[in-house]
């Protein structure tokens, strides 16, 4: 196996770890670091192609995951308010009784 | 930096203006409106942030289809002119419904977002690059969350912006790993070297998973089905101004930029040969959507949760103007995108001034609109009328360009054509729960509780009018439109 398979094998297993957490949690901060998760597979992604690539462009690869770890952080600071304000009203952060929007 | 023709500066100037509008008007809240009634700092920040849309809507329109920029980050065409014109029309109509509705707290904050979102929109209907489309869609989406969750008192809006958060970023996480595979697959980020890229002979089935992924993102993004289950809590939940936001010009930058991606980009592979390709995966979401969309729109009584499954069913017959786009242009799908946005827009209007009336949210509380406000009603009318698609109305060419071009692909065998032939007899279900809401409108009588007229505030008067009277102009005269891509 070569590096880069097992970059890419190691970055499919967290996106699915991640994508598990988030579609099986209901505390909606687990669900935010299953998010996480999988953004970082994709960032492993970006790096492992630019590394063990040869034909890719120089430096696209690492550029785009420091966008990308920046927009993850800006997602994390919107997604801890949303969570407050829901916070304010339930009192808890338990997904399944955030049901006022149904039907 | 002159690479493709145009520099960087120029390309972007609308961005800037917005940008620089969006920082005014927190400034002058913060500095001179800081005592002034709350009404008072409502109209400075909507006057400033209209100010700053026309702006941009002149520099825009200024540059015009000037080819690649900025080495061909960036590609301004014909789509992409008339994109960012629509944009910016829809967020200026969003803006002066703004007064009209009812009032939240923090209007400087309210209007910055709105102007930031569009600035991610307007760079959505250009982008030619990887990163710069994923950075795009995240400025905007971003905004559009906390504008979802932006009515603190309410705790249906916190509720909605959370839904929408999650999946969106669930959404996001999927898009960023597709292109992540698809940077692997071809090694550049750039929209023409994908092209050439995918064009070689022997890929590896990895990209079935790249295509998969960032339709599904996609999918998320424009509200189609099986994707759509944040539409209808959103629409229901968030402040109806945010709502029109997300509905119209937020829908009309996701196509566009979907329409770049797959036909320029990805269009080596789009019947795929061996491999599946992407044609096939279009048009089963479009199928979803649309049985789905107008399926789950006659069990609502929600006047908002029948627009959010009508956006589903109207994000269905957009996607087959996707896939129609490679051979009939991107002319049909951004007609049907810009007046499908306008109507939105209408009635989401009509919406929040009725909510601001303390109407509301059943369709049956519309009961006897037609004595209590007939501008309502009227504005109303046009507005549901033109989403069910009935001539005159702007609504009813879009559907028959799209259709059209959908035909002519493979005539009536080709899976477009049968799908084609499928949303023509739904909208005929879709007219039944649109003439549902118009029924409630205009014939049924009020109930001795429901007598007192309905006040609208001018500038809410004005844009709904406006926004009605353009739906009819653009139906008489499609040419107007559609000549931007001849």
């Amino acid at each position: 196996m070569s590096p880069l398979q097992g970059c890419l094998l190691l970055s499919a297993a967290l996106f699915s770890v991640g994508l598990v957490i988030a579609l099986a949690r209901s505390n909606a901060i687990l669900v935010l670091l299953g998010i996480e998760l999988m953004l970082n597979a994709a960032n492993l992604n970006f790096i492992a192609f630019w590394r063990f690539h040869s034909g890719a462009a120089p430096a696209t690869g690492v550029i785009f995951v420091l966008f990308a770890i920046a927009v993850a952080a800006a997602e994390a600071a919107v997604g801890l308010a949303l969570v407050i304000a829901l916070y304010r009203h339930q009192k808890n952060l338990r997904l399944q009784e955030a049901t006022r929007l149904r039907g | 930096m002159t690479a493709g023709g145009t520099t960087l500066a120029s390309a972007l100037a609308g961005e800037a203006a917005l940008v620089a509008g969006a920082l005014a008007v927190l400034a002058f809240d913060l500095t001179g409106a800081r005592n002034w009634a709350a009404g008072a700092r409502w109209r400075a920040a909507t006057t400033l942030g209209g100010v700053a849309v026309l702006v941009a809507l002149t520099l825009v329109w200024r540059v015009g289809a000037a080819g690649p920029a900025a080495g061909g980050s960036f590609m301004l065409d014909a789509l992409g002119t008339a994109s960012r014109a629509g944009i910016l029309v829809l967020a200026g109509l969003t803006l002066a419904l703004t007064n009209g509705a009812r009032r939240l707290r923090h209007p400087a904050e309210f209007v910055a977002l709105v102007l930031l979102a569009t600035t991610g929109l307007l760079v959505m209907a250009v982008a030619q690059q990887l990163l710069l489309a994923f950075l795009a869609l995240e400025l905007a989406s971003l905004s559009l969350y906390v504008l979802a969750g932006f009515d603190r008192t309410r705790p249906e809006s916190a509720e909605a912006g959370l839904k929408y958060f999650l999946l969106g970023g669930l959404s996001a996480a999927f898009l960023l790993f597709g292109f992540s595979l698809l940077y692997g697959l071809t090694g550049s980020i750039e929209f023409t070297a994908i092209a050439a890229g995918l064009a070689q002979p022997g890929l590896s089935p990895l990209l079935a998973v790249a295509l998969v992924m960032i339709l599904a993102a996609f999918g998320f993004k424009v509200a189609a089905a099986p994707f759509h289950l944040w539409a209808p809590d959103v629409y229901e939940g968030a402040p109806p101004v945010a709502a029109a936001l997300v509905a119209s010009a937020s829908k009309l930058a996701g196509f566009t930029l979907l329409v770049r991606l797959l036909w320029p980009g990805l269009g080596a592979v789009a019947a795929g040969s061996g491999l599946p390709g992407w044609l096939p995966v279009v048009a089963l979401i479009s199928a979803a959507s649309l049985l789905l969309g107008n399926f789950g729109a006659l069990a609502q009584s929600n006047l908002r949760r029948l627009l959010a499954y009508s956006a589903i069913a109207h994000a269905g017959a957009l996607l087959l103007g996707v896939m129609a786009a490679g051979a009939a242009g991107p002319g049909p799908l951004f007609y049907y995108a810009a007046t499908y946005g306008l109507a939105t827009v209408g009635a989401f209007g009509v919406v929040s001034v009725l909510d601001q009336a303390g109407v509301g949210p059943g369709i049956t509380d519309l009961a006897g609109l037609h004595r209590r406000s007939p501008l309502l009603a009227g504005c109303l009318f046009v507005f549901v009328l033109s989403l069910a698609g009935i001539p005159p109305l702007a609504g009813f060419v879009g559907k028959f360009l799209v259709f059209a071009a959908a035909l002519r692909l493979g005539g009536l065998h080709s899976p477009a054509g049968v799908l084609a032939f499928a949303a023509i007899f739904l909208s005929a279900v879709a007219l039944y729960y649109y003439l549902g809401v118009l029924k409630a409108a205009l014939v049924t009588a009020t109930t001795p509780d429901q007598e007192t007229c309905i006040t609208v505030p001018v500038s809410a008067a004005v844009t709904l009018v406006a926004a009605a009277l353009l739906l009819i102009l653009l139906g008489l005269l499609p040419s107007a439109l559609l000549g931007l891509f001849s």
